[in-house]
Formats: C-alpha cells, sequence, structure tokens
C-alpha cells in the first residue's frame, strides 16, 4: 500500500511537471450543457461576454460540449482525475452533492438575489454554500388539448359518461373541470375516458402517457404526485419516509392507468422522446412532461398534427397542495481550474441583469423574478410562468441535493418500475426503497 | 512438431504481452487494490484497504446473480441463434455468393453501424405512433404487440441482437466453408455422395472448429451485451433487462460503488478464466486422444 | 429443379437481407424525412423527400465538423484494427504451432473481451493523463488496439491451426527463418482470416463509445461521440431525422471498407488449395 501511494506521488509530481510544462491556456474554458437551447444561449451570453471592452484578453471565454449521453458519468471521471481542461463546468441540482467535493463555491453579482430570487439560488446550493450560478431551470407542466376538453366541457352527455367512468374505476364520480383546477383524481378521470380501451368513443387512443422507464428524470416526473400527498424522502429528524401513504397512493395511481390501458402499452420503455412523439401524433389527451417540451409541441413545423391545440398548466393539484419538482442546470468552478480568477469573472457576470436577459432573449430558460422577466417578457412570454410557478409550486425534496441524491432517483426508478411492471408488491417495492435510502443516506 | 530454438517462442509472444502489460499492467493493479478497498471518486488515489468485504457483498447480491443469469441466457440464447442462422446462411446461400461477392457487403451491412446507435434506432422504430413497425402491424393485423413491454421484452431484445450480429456468425462460417479444398468435395462427390449427407459427414466436422470459435466469441460478446439494451430499456423495469455490464456500469457511475464494481468485474473474470482453461484442457485431450 | 433451388436461395437472401439491414433501412428513410413527416407519417414511403438534415449534418461550423470527428475515427480506428492483428499474428503462430502459451496466455488474454471496459476507465485516463495521451488520436487508438486483441488472436489461432504443417516444415527443412516462414509462408496463406480480423477489429474500434466518451475532449472526438452533437434536442429529446443522417454518414466509412475488402475475404482461397 505504502509503495502505491509514493509511485502515486511520483507520478503526481510528473503530472505538474506536465501540466506546468504545457502552455499554460489564457482563455477561461467552459464546459456546457450541449446541443438544444442551453447551448445557443450560452454562446451568445459568451460571445457577449466576450465583445466587452472590460474583457481581458486572458478572460476571453471558449466553450466545449461532451456528447449528451454519458455527459455525467465523463464529468465524474474529469473531475475524479482531476482535469484542467475546463475551469466552470455544468452543474445539476441532483448532482451538486456528487460533484462539490471536486468544485470550489463562488460569488455572484450583487444583484444576484434580485435577479433569481431565493428559490432558485438555492437550486445551486450545498452545504449553505454557492456552488454555481444557476442557468436553466427545469420543471413540469401539464400538457393538455384544449379542443379534446373544450369540446368535453360543452358536451351533456359525454359528462354523464365521464361520470360513469371515473365512478366505476376511481370510485367516486367526478365531472370534468378546467385543466387549471384539476386535482390529481381529475387527471385521472380525464385520462380513463379519453382511452380507447374504456370509451370507444374516445378521440385518442390514450388518455395519457406517463413516461415509465427505469431512468431516474422519469422519476422527477413522477414526484410531483407524490408530493402533492404530502410524500417526501426524509422528514425533519432525517428519517427516511419514502414508505408513507402519500407514496403509496401516487404509486398505484400509476399503476391503475398503466394497467387500465390508460396510457401507452410500451410506457415501460418510455422517456422524454416517446413521450412526445405521442402526445405529438395526437393520441394522447394530457400528459406531465418537462417544460423543455413547450416549443416543440407547440411548433407547427415539428408537430403539425397538434399545433395550436395545446394548452400548458402547472401539474394538478393534491391534497397537500399544487406541486411541480424543479432542478436548476448552472455552472461551477472546477477547483483544479488553470484560470480560476478568469473563472469567477465570468461567472459574476452571468448572474447580472444584463448577462441574464441575454440568455434569456437567445433560447435559454432562467428563473427569474417578476421584475426581470418583465425586461424580456415580450420576446420570451413563456418564462413568465416559468419563474411564477418556480416560486408558488417549485419544490425539491428534502435529501434532493446531498450526496447521494442521485442515487436515491436511481434507486427509486429500479424499485417503482419494477412494481408498475409487476414484478414485485408495492410493499416490497416501498421496504426496498426505504432500506435502500437509509443505506444511502445514512 | 518443429525443433524451435529455444528463445523463439517467447520472442513472438513478447511484443503483444509487452504491449498489454504496458497498457493493462498499471489498470489491473489499480483496479486489483480498489477492489479489497473502500473506494468512491473522492479517494481514488487514496485508496482505503478494506480486506474482502467488496467480494463478500457482491456475492450476496441477488442483483449481481440476477445480471449474471441475465447475460448467461442472453448470450447464450443469442449465439446459438446467430451461429445455427449464419451457417445456414453461410451454407445455403453460397452458390450466389461466388457468383456475385458484393452481395456479402450487404449481408456484413447490420454490423456498421454501433450498437448504441441501433438501439436509438430502434427506439424509433418500435414506437407506437411514429415507428414503421407498429405502423405496420396496425395497417395489417389492426393491433401492435407491446415489443418492450415486461412480457415480450426480452425476446425483443435477443432478436435485435441476433439480426445485428448473425452477419458476424456467416463471416466466419462462410470463410470456412469456401476454405474447405475442391478435392474432398469432389473425391466425395465420386462416391456419389448426396448434398446433405456431403454436408453432414465431410463439410461441418471440417467447419466445427470454426463454428465453435463464432459461437464463443458470440456468446462472450452476448455475456457482456451494454449498448444497444441500455440505450433501447436501459436496466428494464425494476432492473430485469440488467446484463452484467450494465450493473457493474450502474455501480460504477450512478451508484458510485467502484469498489462493487470492481470486485464484480475480479469475479467474473476469475469464472471465465476457470472456463476457459477447463474448455481448451478438454478440446485439448480430445484432439491429442 | 435447379431453377428452383435457386430461386429460393435468392428469396431466403432477400428476406434476410431485408430483416437483418431493416434498422438500416428504416433510418435512411427517416434520413429523408422532414421533422414534420417523421411525426405524422411512420410508414416507409417518404412523400416529401429532403436532404435537409444530410445539409445539416455535413454542414462545417465551429463547434461541429463532422469531417474531423471521421478523421478521428479513421485513425484511431486504423491504429485500433492494424496493431493487433501485427501483435498477435506471430503470437498466434507460437500458440497454434508450438501450443506455447495455450494454457495460460490464450485464456487470459481471450478473457479480456468478456470483461467490462468500464472498470479500466478511469486507471487508464489517470495513466493517459500522465503520459500525456489524453485526448489523442494515438491514445484512443491504442485503447481500441488493446480491445481488439483478443479477438484478433483467436481468428488468427483458428487459422494458422487450419494451414497443413508440412507446408512450414518444407520451409524449415530449406532453412528458412521464423520471420520469414511467418511472412511469407504462413501470412499469404491466411490472408482470408487477416482480412477478416481487420474487418471486425476496424468495426469494433469504430462503433466503440466508452473510451472515446471518456479518454477525449476536443481534439480527438470520435464520430461515435460526436453524433449526438448534432442531434440532442432540448430535454433530452432526440432530432430523430438530424440523428439518421448522422448514423448514415457515420455507417458509410466500414461499410466502404467492407466493400473493398469482401474481395480478400471470399477471394483469395489458397488455403484450400494447398490442403488437398
Amino acid at each position: 500500500m505504502k509503495r502505491y501511494t509514493s509511485l502515486n506521488f511520483t507520478a503526481l509530481a510528473c503530472a505538474a511537471l506536465l501540466a506546468t510544462t504545457s502552455l499554460s491556456q489564457a482563455a477561461v474554458t467552459v464546459l456546457g450543457w450541449p446541443g438544444g437551447p442551453e447551448e445557443t444561449a450560452l454562446r451568445a451570453a459568451s460571445e457577449a461576454y466576450n465583445a466587452k471592452s472590460d474583457t481581458a484578453e486572458d478572460d476571453k471565454v471558449e466553450l466545449i460540449f461532451f456528447n449528451r449521453d454519458g455527459f455525467f458519468d465523463k464529468l465524474q471521471a474529469d473531475l475524479a482525475a482531476g482535469t484542467d481542461a475546463f475551469d466552470l463546468n455544468l452543474l445539476a441540482t441532483y448532482s451538486i452533492g456528487r460533484y462539490a467535493p471536486f468544485m470550489k463555491p463562488i460569488e455572484l453579482s450583487d444583484n444576484a438575489q434580485d435577479v433569481y430570487g431565493d428559490a432558485v439560488l438555492s437550486t445551486m446550493q450545498f452545504d449553505g454554500k454557492q456552488y454555481g450560478v444557476p442557468t436553466d431551470l427545469s420543471m413540469h407542466f401539464m400538457y393538455y388539448r384544449k379542443d379534446l376538453i373544450d369540446a368535453l366541457l360543452a358536451d351533456e352527455a359525454a359528462k354523464s359518461r365521464y361520470g360513469e367512468i371515473s365512478e366505476k374505476y376511481l370510485g367516486e364520480a367526478l365531472m370534468p373541470k378546467n385543466p387549471d383546477d384539476w386535482s390529481w383524481k381529475d387527471y385521472a378521470a380525464t385520462a380513463l375516458y379519453f382511452t380507447k380501451a374504456i370509451n370507444p368513443d374516445s378521440p385518442t387512443r390514450y388518455g395519457t402517457v406517463l413516461q415509465m422507464k427505469n431512468l431516474l428524470f422519469n422519476i422527477m416526473v413522477f414526484h410531483s404526485l407524490p408530493r402533492s400527498n404530502g410524500g417526501d424522502w426524509l422528514d425533519a429528524e432525517g428519517n427516511v419516509v419514502v414508505d408513507s401513504d402519500a407514496y403509496r397512493d401516487a404509486l398505484k395511481m400509476y399503476k391503475l392507468l398503466a394497467d387500465n390501458g390508460a396510457t401507452p402499452k410500451d410506457s415501460l420503455s418510455y422517456e422524454y422522446a416517446e413521450a412526445n412523439a405521442a402526445f405529438g401524433a395526437g393520441q394522447v389527451a394530457a400528459m406531465m412532461q418537462w417544460n423543455a417540451a413547450a416549443g416543440d409541441l407547440t411548433n407547427a413545423e415539428t408537430t403539425p398534427v397538434i399545433a395550436g391545440k395545446v394548452g400548458t398548466v402547472a401539474p394538478p393539484t393534491g391534497p397537500e397542495g399544487r406541486f411541480t419538482h424543479i432542478h436548476g442546470l448552472g455552472l461551477g468552478l472546477n477547483k483544479n481550474a488553470r484560470n480560476e480568477d478568469g473563472a469567477r469573472r465570468f461567472a459574476k457576470w452571468l448572474s447580472t441583469p444584463e448577462a441574464v436577459t441575454v440568455y434569456a432573449r437567445n433560447g435559454g430558460a432562467p428563473g427569474l423574478t417578476e421584475k426581470i422577466v418583465a425586461t424580456v417578457a415580450e420576446e420570451r412570454p413563456d418564462l413568465v410562468p416559468l419563474g411564477d410557478y418556480a416560486s408558488n409550486y417549485g419544490f425539491v425534496m428534502n435529501g434532493g441535493t446531498s450526496a447521494k441524491a442521485l442515487s436515491v432517483y436511481e434507486l427509486q426508478a429500479k424499485e417503482f418500475t419494477g412494481y408498475w411492471a409487476g414484478q414485485q408488491s408495492l410493499d416490497e417495492a416501498l421496504t426496498k426503497t426505504k432500506s435502500g435510502m437509509e443505506e444511502l443516506l445514512k | 512438431m518443429l525443433a524451435a530454438n529455444k528463445y523463439e517462442n517467447p520472442i513472438l509472444l513478447a511484443p503483444m504481452v509487452l504491449f498489454l502489460l504496458a497498457f493493462l499492467g498499471f489498470p489491473a493493479v489499480v483496479d486489483i487494490i480498489y477492489s479489497f478497498s473502500e473506494i468512491t471518486f473522492e479517494t481514488l488515489r487514496a485508496p482505503k484497504l478494506s480486506g474482502i468485504g467488496n467480494y463478500q457483498k457482491v456475492l450476496a447480491d441477488p442483483e449481481f446473480w440476477q445480471a449474471a443469469g441475465f447475460s448467461l441466457k442472453f448470450g447464450l440464447v443469442t449465439a446459438a441463434l446467430e451461429c445455427l442462422l449464419g451457417l445456414f446462411l453461410a451454407v445455403f446461400l453460397s452458390p450466389l455468393f461466388e457468383k456475385r461477392t458484393w452481395l456479402l457487403a450487404v449481408i456484413m451491412m447490420p454490423m456498421m453501424v454501433a450498437p448504441a446507435m441501433v438501439g436509438l434506432m430502434y427506439r424509433l422504430v418500435l414506437h407506437e405512433f411514429v415507428g414503421p413497425l407498429p405502423y405496420y402491424f396496425y395497417i395489417w393485423f389492426g393491433d401492435s404487440p407491446s415489443f418492450l413491454g415486461s412480457d415480450n421484452i426480452f425476446t425483443t431484445l435477443v432478436i435485435i441482437e441476433t439480426l445485428q450480429w448473425t452477419p458476424f456468425a456467416f463471416l466466419l462460417c462462410y470463410v470456412a466453408y469456401r476454405g474447405i479444398p475442391a478435392e474432398l468435395r469432389e473425391a466425395a462427390s465420386v462416391d456419389g455422395a448426396k448434398a446433405l449427407r456431403m454436408l453432414w459427414y465431410i463439410e461441418l466436422p471440417l467447419m466445427l472448429p470454426t463454428i465453435a470459435i463464432a459461437f464463443f466469441i458470440r456468446f462472450i460478446d452476448g455475456f457482456r451485451v451494454f449498448d444497444n439494451i441500455f440505450v433501447l430499456a436501459g436496466s428494464g423495469p425494476g432492473g430485469s433487462t440488467t446484463s452484467m455490464s450494465i450493473f457493474i456500469y450502474l455501480a460504477f457511475f450512478k451508484l458510485g460503488k467502484i469498489g462493487t464494481a470492481v470486485a464484480a468485474s475480479m469475479l467474473l473474470f476469475v469464472a471465465v478464466l476457470c472456463l476457459l482453461v477447463v474448455v481448451s484442457r478438454l478440446s485439448q485431450r480430445r484432439a491429442s486422444a | 429443379m435447379k431453377g428452383f433451388v435457386t430461386a429460393l436461395r435468392w428469396i431466403v437472401f432477400l428476406v434476410a437481407a431485408v430483416a437483418m439491414n431493416f434498422p438500416v433501412i428504416s433510418t435512411l428513410v427517416t434520413s429523408l424525412k422532414t421533422n414534420a413527416e417523421i411525426s405524422s407519417n411512420p410508414g416507409l414511403w417518404v412523400q416529401k423527400p429532403t436532404l435537409e438534415n444530410y445539409a445539416r449534418v455535413l454542414e462545417v461550423t465551429e463547434r461541429l465538423d463532422i469531417f474531423s470527428y471521421l478523421f478521428n475515427s479513421a485513425v484511431a480506428s486504423l491504429i485500433g484494427a492494424i496493431l493487433p492483428i501485427i501483435l498477435a499474428f506471430p503470437a498466434a503462430y507460437a500458440v497454434a504451432r508450438r501450443g506455447y502459451g495455450r494454457n495460460i496466455l490464450l485464456p487470459v488474454v481471450v478473457n479480456l473481451r468478456a470483461m467490462p471496459l468500464v472498470i479500466f476507465a478511469i486507471p487508464i485516463y489517470m495513466m493517459y493523463q500522465w503520459v500525456g495521451l489524453l485526448d489523442t488520436r494515438l491514445g484512443l487508438g491504442l485503447i481500441l488496439a488493446v480491445v481488439n486483441l483478443p479477438l484478433a488472436l483467436v481468428i488468427l489461432v483458428n487459422a494458422i491451426n487450419d494451414i497443413p504443417i508440412e507446408l512450414d516444415e518444407a520451409a524449415r527443412i530449406d532453412g528458412a527463418k521464423i520471420g520469414s516462414i511467418i511472412m511469407r509462408i504462413v501470412a499469404p496463406v491466411c490472408r482470408p482470416a487477416l482480412a477478416t480480423t481487420f474487418i471486425f477489429g476496424f468495426i469494433t474500434a469504430w462503433n466503440e463509445f466508452l473510451f472515446g466518451l471518456m479518454l477525449t475532449t476536443r481534439e480527438a472526438t470520435p464520430v461515435t461521440v460526436g453524433a449526438s452533437f448534432f442531434f440532442s434536442a432540448s430535454g433530452g429529446g432526440v432530432q430523430w431525422g438530424v440523428a439518421a443522417a448522422v448514423m448514415i454518414v457515420a455507417a458509410l466509412p466500414p461499410v466502404l471498407l467492407g466493400l473493398i475488402m469482401y474481395r480478400q475475404i471470399s477471394g483469395s482461397m489458397t488455403a484450400g488449395a494447398v490442403k488437398g
């Protein structure tokens, strides 16, 4: 063992030598989230920064990107090995605890509070310190077909059929409502009503599309439901309380919808893209989906079948309130950054009103306070509800930024999908989740 | 046996052995240390030795055995299907390829696409609303099966793997089939042997070593399958499509249990090594008998 | 009767070709569709063919350069396909002819193919960091050579086993050195096996993802990793049309290589000619 360590020291010395001999790179290198609007926005922001007269030549920002598949694995390997290939790198709320040992806290601009508000700033905090400057905010909307719901609300015969179906499957006769007033029960009733297998007159083949692939992001989409039942990961004392009725009822509702065919039969392999494709084909009445889908689903070019017929609201309400799971993307400082000071200056600038407006105008989705969002509302009307929902309905599970948060999502994905697929009982799934979480979060 | 110069054999092996030592020597030592340590991404450079704890944990982990079972089944089924199909195509279609060699390229094409890409493409191909396969199923049969539901997913994955890698077995079999000396065939046909009898008594025995190699390689590749399954199904509902490679990958990156991942790999290495040594001993004994 | 059998052969060929190539065919069709058509027409008939997706892929920008990814892949894959043959061929001769290393070395090397490569990712990353091979085509090619060695060794041992031993014994008696026996006598007879090894090695190297992802950052990115730069859409989605076009472009080089090499695979049947 000792030999191994000394060997390591030699190696480290060599590495240090190599690092100093190789030309020290002057620019600030930033590793961003590849593809999509986040990249476009970051590009525009860095160009604006580089063009500023007071940006020193050594502080000019250069962007690099990895592949999106395996992005976080690659980042993990790079950071763990102590890379200096980038100064600032992408951070996400759920992985902040995992990467914090390889990062340094940063300072934001003086107006950061006014720009983002506390809820959004906290998505980039760990252990009480600010580890990143928030860039984009992700949450869930309920997407629904306005045309179909309007027709339902105007048709008396359909309403009574809706009542019969909800009575039969949910044990409660419900009346159709405006989607903004839905509870999760109304959502379930609508999903069942618009399913051909249950209601042969349904204009769509399925009432909803659930993303039930064994994937951590799908569990985030699911989470708004147990939360609105009052569910959480940990109680105030730090005990794992996932084995609650809140989770139980939520898991049962997904299973009920899946077993009765209200979601496409391959839903156990569905994620973001599949769900959009099903909704985009016009065969689904309502679904929970990431806010990032709004652009595509309302664009006549990409989804001509449903363009102009899609409404979005925050997810439905439960007994304990209305919630949407939020997480943020941001940029944090690599501990081994070559140009730490330059990186700090860029991160600070990114949190100024000037920078966020450039970022927002070029397609980014920052979570902004009312005051700041007003300045870009004309070009980006979609950002208004984003900030609004984040401050009113946004939540992060207690424990959701811990070092093992990512692993908790993975664990839940595995156990919950096992229950939905009928491979284990609800009790088994929750018992295993609970003991697994206790192991991870102890 | 040729009388060899004393140093000749070591010299012949030296380049390969030195190359492997240079590239895998250090990683192997590191991994062996990791497998006996408490290790996280933060302590990569300072692992804390902890004895055989990782090995005990892996061996007691039902998920490890589930993954081993999945990989074993998947490897055996796909390798058998690929070899049977590949052999059949090589023998039956050989006259076509003799005249038009470029047809080989058509059969080889599926291998040229990266398995991860194939997995991605099948996500589109099998999608109920935008995929061509369900589309034609609905048109022709009025309904489409749930290709990726928990009942059918194993079959679907086997078919996808088989379709992509039958060409591999086919190519090896075809080379072996064409390599059978014409004189042997002529001698046999003078005896009036029918085509099927010739295949069974003369050609197949000659091709057997190659078929065994093809089966072996495809079994190994099927056993360690990763990309296409992971892209298409992840680790499956409740972890039901977790292959050995997926188990180790998830343990390594997603759960950060590096010690577990490495210990599992070491166990795998030892198990396969024992298997290989036994098989090679047996085949040598048979050859010398 | 003969005509019937030939017809049957063609039918079998066509069925096999279509079934095995279905994802390729479907990808080709998808690559010619517009986004709107992909979401509204799942069939294999393109209503309004477009080359827009290919234009997106082939356009070189500061950020995206498919040609440099292809070049990186080509260099790394050539190293990864040729080097194992050079290293494994003499070793295969010793194993096949003398049984040297058959009991330990052969199983150990072959066994490497069964190992999940992910466990080597971190140590190799650290090693490359020290020696400066990180993010280089050479570094990627060398590791792909390691990946390909087991397969090369198995195929070549098998091929040399098939050559009649009289062939090299005769040369030996004439006083030929071991090097020239391998190069002048054994290698030419093994040409189909060498070609097969090369093709399989090239394909494996070309399609490798994990090391391509882990060991490169911006200089040596191979096309498997670069591909998703083109088609990743917001929120983890996929732009299917562009994705399909990238896949077709990325698959072209190995396909062309296959076209060039198939003569080598089936053409030279010297092994058979000598055996009798």
